[in-house]
């Protein structure tokens, strides 16, 4: 739970934050994207900033701001640079794991580092045979004295090759019924012997960013990195993570829509057809009029989640409605806008196909839309059983 | 070495405000302000503010006091300095400032500034994005009785003297002044930086003084304008196309080149 950052300071973030984008992001997104290139060079601006602490509690080292603000800084990088939101995305799962699991050991040897940047942080859930199936990871951490010995494989991890420390899920109980009582979590610092980063995997979209195999081979992790001290807490620690996941990627959806629609918006002011500006023909506006008012709910949801997350309240369903809706929405937008940019719009010369091959990202990353409606549907049952 | 700053900043409209979105209202000659597009720090003052924190950070130690005059200011817009690491802020803020002239606006930073106490260095902007008029730092110095070292472009302090390298468009003369002085800065001086996040934590909890022209002890009649504006539009500006087509490119060329120098262009 976090206090409330005040609308002042949130102003002040926001325009502090777009500032950032245009003048450091923006001018490198579309090359970094198509040649696929990391931007090293704004990290350490990203770290100055504060960016690799905005939820981490003040008193180790973070700026503890709330959920809305953080969705709001999300929401702003997106608009320029979707993928480098990744840097900073499973960064704050990881924080808010340790931050709200992590024993005080964990808690001062961690966060600081990671509010500082210094540690960038990822999430190791995913294998080659268990995404939205988690339960059935198979990755294993056998307990041997005051060492845990890892085997296993991880996909699809971001920051996996850039980032440094790790929430790694295994299993330290295989034979557990149910199976997520087997799991924990453990803090995985890099490096480690045993340890090694895969193949770097090429993708459609989130360009720029890794996203890596994680290769785990009689690696060995001190049992002061289980999360907690305890056993069997990982399934439910991850999934309180992954609420923060799906705020930041729903938020990220409405950075992207709203960077197509503003785009949009302006080129159907500008291109003329049949002697008018297309902005004239009502089948124009009618795309334009759907497109802001479902950026307008999406982002209301948004800001709903957060606030439910900071007031400590129970908020899977109001998380998983937002990411669900808000993601599935950017696909809609980005399409519409390439549909009002024509032909131009399909070309590699402006930013409207990226935000097009972005958008899949959001409906199928911190858990596909598929399980969001299961997750939902389950919640809904539940309140309305009778 | 401590020093103490004083940086006059200045909230203006967005320059970036669409030109669309721009209009005048004529009749009684003023800007009309454009819904939705906050104000903004005047973006010489930020570097003003920028070099005023490098100096006070090579100095090892000092303040940085940032003063405005204005009749409504957005405190979110204004605290920007402060998040950049300003140490504090004097706002002048006053219904009668509303449509003070640059003789008013010297009036009231100079109250302001005697009323703040010693001080080493002024820095200011060295002109407003809005009028881009360039009168107030010139009169300030003068009304204070200090030098004023224009457009630097990099400033060093000695014991008791600054040395100012000072833009010129073919190169840049050094001046030296004794302290206290005032210096105008544009973006030459380098990019301001950004308020980081804790900047803008540590800011909020900084609350800026907020003073009226009463408690400068002044009076209406001292900020009544000596200039008056007499007429306010938007220059009506025509785009006229001519293609000029020659025999071949170098022929094109050619033709192009005449037209322009008919038209004093070149
Ligand atoms: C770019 C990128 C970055 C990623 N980063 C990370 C990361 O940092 N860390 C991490 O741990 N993971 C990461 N992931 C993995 C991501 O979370 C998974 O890809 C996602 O959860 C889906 O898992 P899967 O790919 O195994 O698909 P599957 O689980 O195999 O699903 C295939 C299809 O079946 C559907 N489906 C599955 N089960 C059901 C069901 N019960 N009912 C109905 N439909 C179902 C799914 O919705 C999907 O449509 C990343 C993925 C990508 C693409």
């Amino acid at each position: 739970m976090s206090t409330r950052t005040s609308e002042d300071e949130r102003k002040q973030i926001v325009s502090m934050v777009r500032d950032f984008v245009r003048r450091e992001v923006e001018p490198i997104a579309q090359t970094y994207d198509n040649e696929d290139i990391y931007p090293h060079e704004l990290i350490p601006k990203m770290r100055d900033l504060g960016l690799f602490g905005i939820t981490i509690p003040v008193e180790y080292g973070g700026m503890e701001l709330d959920f809305t603000t953080f969705a709001m800084i999300f929401e702003e990088i997106s608009k320029g640079w979707m993928s480098l939101s990744g840097i900073i995305g499973t960064h704050h799962v990881l924080s808010h794991i340790v931050s709200t699991y992590g024993t005080e050991e964990q808690k001062q040897r961690i966060l600081p580092r990671m509010a500082s940047g210094e540690l960038r942080g990822g999430l190791a859930l995913t294998e080659p045979e268990a995404g939205s199936d988690a339960q059935n990871i198979s990755t294993v951490a056998k307990k041997e004295g005051e060492e845990y010995l890892i085997n296993g494989r991880k996909m699809f991890i971001s920051n996996g090759e850039n980032g440094n420390v790790f929430a790694l899920m295994a299993k330290t109980d295989p034979q557990a019924a149910p199976a997520h009582k087997g799991i924990s979590c453990f803090i995985f610092e890099k490096p480690v012997e045993g340890f090694s980063v895969g193949q770097h995997i090429d993708k459609l979209g989130y360009r720029g960013i890794d996203t890596c195999e994680l290769i785990f081979d009689d690696c060995r992790v001190g049992s002061e990195n289980l999360v907690g001290g305890e056993e069997g807490k990982g399934f439910h620690h991850v999934m309180a993570g992954l609420e923060t996941g799906r705020i930041n990627v729903a938020a990220r959806a409405v950075g992207v829509a709203q960077a197509a629609f503003d785009a949009a918006i302006e080129y159907s002011q500008r291109r003329k057809t049949f002697g008018r500006n297309i902005s004239d023909h009502q089948a124009i506006q009618i795309k334009l009029a759907d497109m802001a008012s479902k950026i307008h709910a999406a982002r209301l949801m948004v800001f709903d989640a957060a606030e439910k997350k900071d007031s400590g309240e129970r908020n899977d369903l109001e998380t998983a409605m937002a990411k669900l809706f808000a993601s599935e929405m950017c696909g809609e937008v980005a399409m519409e806008a390439m549909r009002i940019h024509g032909g131009v719009g399909y070309t590699k010369a402006l930013p409207i196909e990226r935000y097009y091959r972005d958008a899949p990202l959001m409906i199928i990353g911190e858990g596909t839309n598929e399980i969001m409606k299961l997750l939902i549907a389950k919640r809904l049952l539940q309140q309305h059983a009778v | 070495m401590s020093i103490n700053i004083i940086v006059c900043a200045k909230q203006v409209m967005d320059p970036e405000t669409p030109s669309s979105a721009f209009s005048v209202d004529s009749d009684i000659k003023q800007v009309t302000p454009v819904q939705g597009i906050p104000p903004v720090v005047n973006g010489f003052c930020e570097n003003a503010v920028e070099a005023a924190l490098q100096i006070r950070e090579a100095a090892g130690g000092g303040t940085v006091t940032v003063l405005s005059v204005g009749n409504e200011f957005v405190m979110d817009v204004m605290k920007k300095p402060l998040s950049m690491g300003a140490d504090s802020m004097i706002l002048i803020q006053d219904q009668l400032c509303e449509n003070l002239d640059a003789l008013g606006t010297v009036n009231v930073l100079s109250a302001a500034i005697t009323r703040a106490g010693e001080f080493d260095l002024i820095l200011c902007g060295q002109q407003a994005s809005d009028w881009d008029n360039a009168h107030v730092p010139l009169g300030l110095s003068e009304t204070l009785g200090i030098p004023c070292l224009t457009e630097a472009k990099n400033i060093e302090i000695g014991d008791d003297s600054v040395t100012v390298n000072s833009s010129r468009t073919d190169g840049y003369e050094v001046f030296e002044a004794n302290l206290p002085a005032l210096i105008t800065v544009n973006n030459e001086i380098g990019e301001p930086r950004y308020p980081t996040l804790r900047g803008i934590m540590q800011a909020s909890r900084k609350t800026p003084e907020i003073l009226s022209l009463s408690d400068l002890g002044l009076s209406e009649d001292q900020m009544a304008p000596a200039m008056a504006l007499s007429d306010l539009y938007i220059p009506v500006s025509e785009a006229q196309c001519e293609i000029i087509e020659g025999e071949d490119d170098a022929d094109s060329g050619r033709l192009l080149a005449l037209k322009l120098r008919e038209a004093k262009i070149i």
